[in-house]
């Protein structure tokens, strides 16, 4: 009889034993591809919740008096606006999500607010994404939650600014910051109401999270903002910046800590069991010696047998784990739940990985089995 | 066909030294049909593994067929154990998930010449097994399961049977059976060496060695102890 058909024989009289096997792998693998799924899911669910955290950029006119600037919360200076397009026509951006504002303080139904014009985001070249923020509809404003509240302002009310009748078009949400008392219009209605047409004082922008450590990303920003907007200079946000990069990294340990995790314990599981199946089946092994098999041949057995489960073992853990990416992931994963899909690619390596993962997980029972003294074994009764 | 000159055999298992073999020197004609009789824990066992290039011993030289059985690399051991040597042990050590002809079959895998299937069978049915070829060990008697062990040691044509206690699991009945497929071997021109406590074996041997303490301790032509009536 071939060794795949004593493997084969074997299997099915062992089957629990060997049932018990395929399952460790089916749990590797299914936690392999349930994590690989979803952990591309979570990467991206990350970048959307630290993106969501808010620009952590803000870029202003060089000139710009930073202790005026902290004051009051706003580059007194401006620069022309198609600063933002040429930022965004340069390749390699270290910068993402362009939003070119204008903002002023206004005095308006006897208080100050800050009307701010703000553009439609715009994304530099070859990395468009989903805007981060509301744009507004020229001829229409949307009112920051403390005016909204005591002036009494709501959607559909028509309000006159500087002489200039618009539509409330939304009524922003408690923010807790000076959001509260902004009143956003189009960038050009800004501009327009100010007499500062062409003009912006700020950009806000969100930095690509493609550099190393933390001292290099912002000498990095600041040298290319040099190269692309020389009258500019650039403002990070550490805390944003900070929190956004930590829960990315946290994300990406979680998973470089579990999978090893799950790996290990689950080839110390297949080993356990092969080497119950070494201990089984020495007198097995004993009279194969004594019939004249080889070492190469009954490690065969064993190793044949490992990557038989392995084979098994890939492709229904490929299966369950991607049922329980699709099926769990979306409710995990709730901004980027459509993008949780299958992948089919991930099967080919299991293929090759499982099979060698059981295979290396049974070498020391294989090993044992080869070196075990067969006289010992035919002599026990 | 063997001969063993000098051969030591020492275990040590913990706290102590049992010297299994001590000084053995034996030699079995082509054709012979040895007994070798001892108590339990004589070397019986561990002389027949000696033979059979199972069990490396501490000093001394092992020939079968002209052959130094331990001059050999491991692989050319396993190689001319498949080819000459055929094992039958009291506890049959029939693989339990391969049927009895598979079992049998089994024997080819590891020669040179390999079998076929219809010296299997053939075999299956000089043993009276035919009918039981497609059962399972398990479902076997005990004697049956010895003839199918037999069936196996038969099945590559060896110079040499080597058995140990065959009948240390079986009734007299199926004792008697099994001594008799070995008689058939031996007068086929076969050698045949038969560990055993009991007597049974008598009546085919051609000559009896007794072992104690690892020692041979006599051995007798047959005729001196069954003379001719």
């Amino acid at each position: 009889m071939t060794s795949p058909g004593l493997i084969l024989r074997e299997i099915a009289h062992r089957k629990l034993n060997y049932l018990l096997s395929v399952v460790a792998i089916v749990t590797a693998a299914a936690l392999f591809v349930a994590f690989f799924t979803t952990g591309e899911a979570s990467k991206r669910e990350t970048i959307r919740l630290v993106r969501d955290i808010g620009f952590n950029l803000r870029i202003v006119p060089k000139e710009t008096d930073m202790d005026q600037f902290w004051i009051t919360g706003m580059s007194e200076h401006t620069m022309p606006e198609e600063c933002v397009t040429r930022m965004a026509s340069h390749e390699n951006l270290l910068y993402n999500h362009l939003v070119a504002r204008l903002e002023r303080p206004v005095a308006w139904r006897g208080r100050t607010v800050i009307l701010t014009g703000t553009a439609e985001e715009v994304a530099p070249l070859g990395r468009r994404k989903p805007p981060m923020i509301f744009s507004v509809e020229p001829g229409t404003v949307r009112v920051g939650f403390q005016l909204a509240r005591g002036l009494g302002i709501s959607v559909g009310d028509r309000i006159d600014i500087l002489d200039t009748t618009f539509t409330v078009a939304g009524c922003r949400p408690e923010e807790g910051s000076d959001e509260d008392v902004r009143i956003y219009a189009d960038l050009h209605d800004a501009q327009r109401l100010l007499g500062m047409e062409g003009r912006i004082n700020e950009i806000k922008a969100l930095e690509c999270l493609c550099l190393g450590s933390e001292e290099d990303r912002l000498a990095a920003l600041r040298q290319q903002l040099e190269e692309v907007l020389p009258e500019a200079k650039v403002i990070k946000i550490q805390a944003i910046a900070k929190a956004r990069q930590n829960l990315r990294l946290m994300v990406e340990r979680v998973v470089g800590v579990a999978m090893p995790f799950v790996l290990v314990v689950c080839a110390a599981w297949v080993g356990v069991l092969a080497m119950l199946n070494v201990r089984q089946r020495r007198q097995e092994i004993g009279i194969l010696r004594a019939l004249g098999y080889g070492s190469g041949k009954i490690a065969s057995l064993f190793l044949g047998k490992a990557v038989v489960a392995g084979l098994i073992g890939a492709a229904a853990g490929f299966a369950l784990g991607t049922w329980l990416a699709l099926e769990f992931g979306p409710g995990v994963f709730k901004l980027t739940a459509q993008k949780i899909q299958p992948m089919y690619d991930l099967l080919g390596w299991l293929l090759v990985a499982a099979p060698a993962f059981a295979a290396l997980a049974s070498f020391i029972p294989a090993m044992v089995a080869v070196t075990q003294d067969p006289a010992v074994a035919l002599r026990e009764e | 066909m063997v001969r063993c000159e000098q051969i030591i055999r020492r275990f040590r298992p913990r706290g102590g030294e049992v010297n299994a073999l001590q000084e053995v020197d034996l030699q079995v004609r082509q054709s012979e049909f040895l007994a070798i009789r001892g108590p339990s824990g004589s070397g019986k066992t561990t002389l027949l593994l000696t033979i059979g290039g199972m069990l490396r011993p501490t000093s001394g030289r092992v020939t079968v067929a002209g052959r130094d059985v331990y001059a050999m690399s491991e692989r050319d051991r396993a190689r001319f154990r498949a080819d000459n040597i055929g094992f039958v042990f009291q506890m049959f050590h029939l693989v339990p998930y391969l049927s009895v002809v598979e079992n049998v079959r089994l024997a080819a895998g590891a020669a040179a010449k390999r079998a076929d299937h219809s010296q299997a069978i053939e075999l299956l049915e000089r043993l009276g097994l035919s009918e039981r070829r497609h059962h399972t060990p398990a479902e076997l008697s005990s004697g049956e399961s010895q003839r199918a062990a037999i069936a196996r040691a038969l099945l590559n044509r060896p110079r040499v049977i080597l058995a140990d206690e065959p009948t240390g699991n079986l009734d007299p009945d199926n004792a008697a059976e099994v001594f008799q497929a070995l008689a058939s071997f031996h007068h086929e021109g076969g050698t045949v060496i038969v560990a055993t406590h009991g007597t049974l074996a008598d009546k085919h041997a051609d000559r009896i060695i007794h072992l104690r303490k690892g020692r041979i301790d006599e051995s007798t032509p047959n005729a001196q102890l069954t003379p001719a009536p």
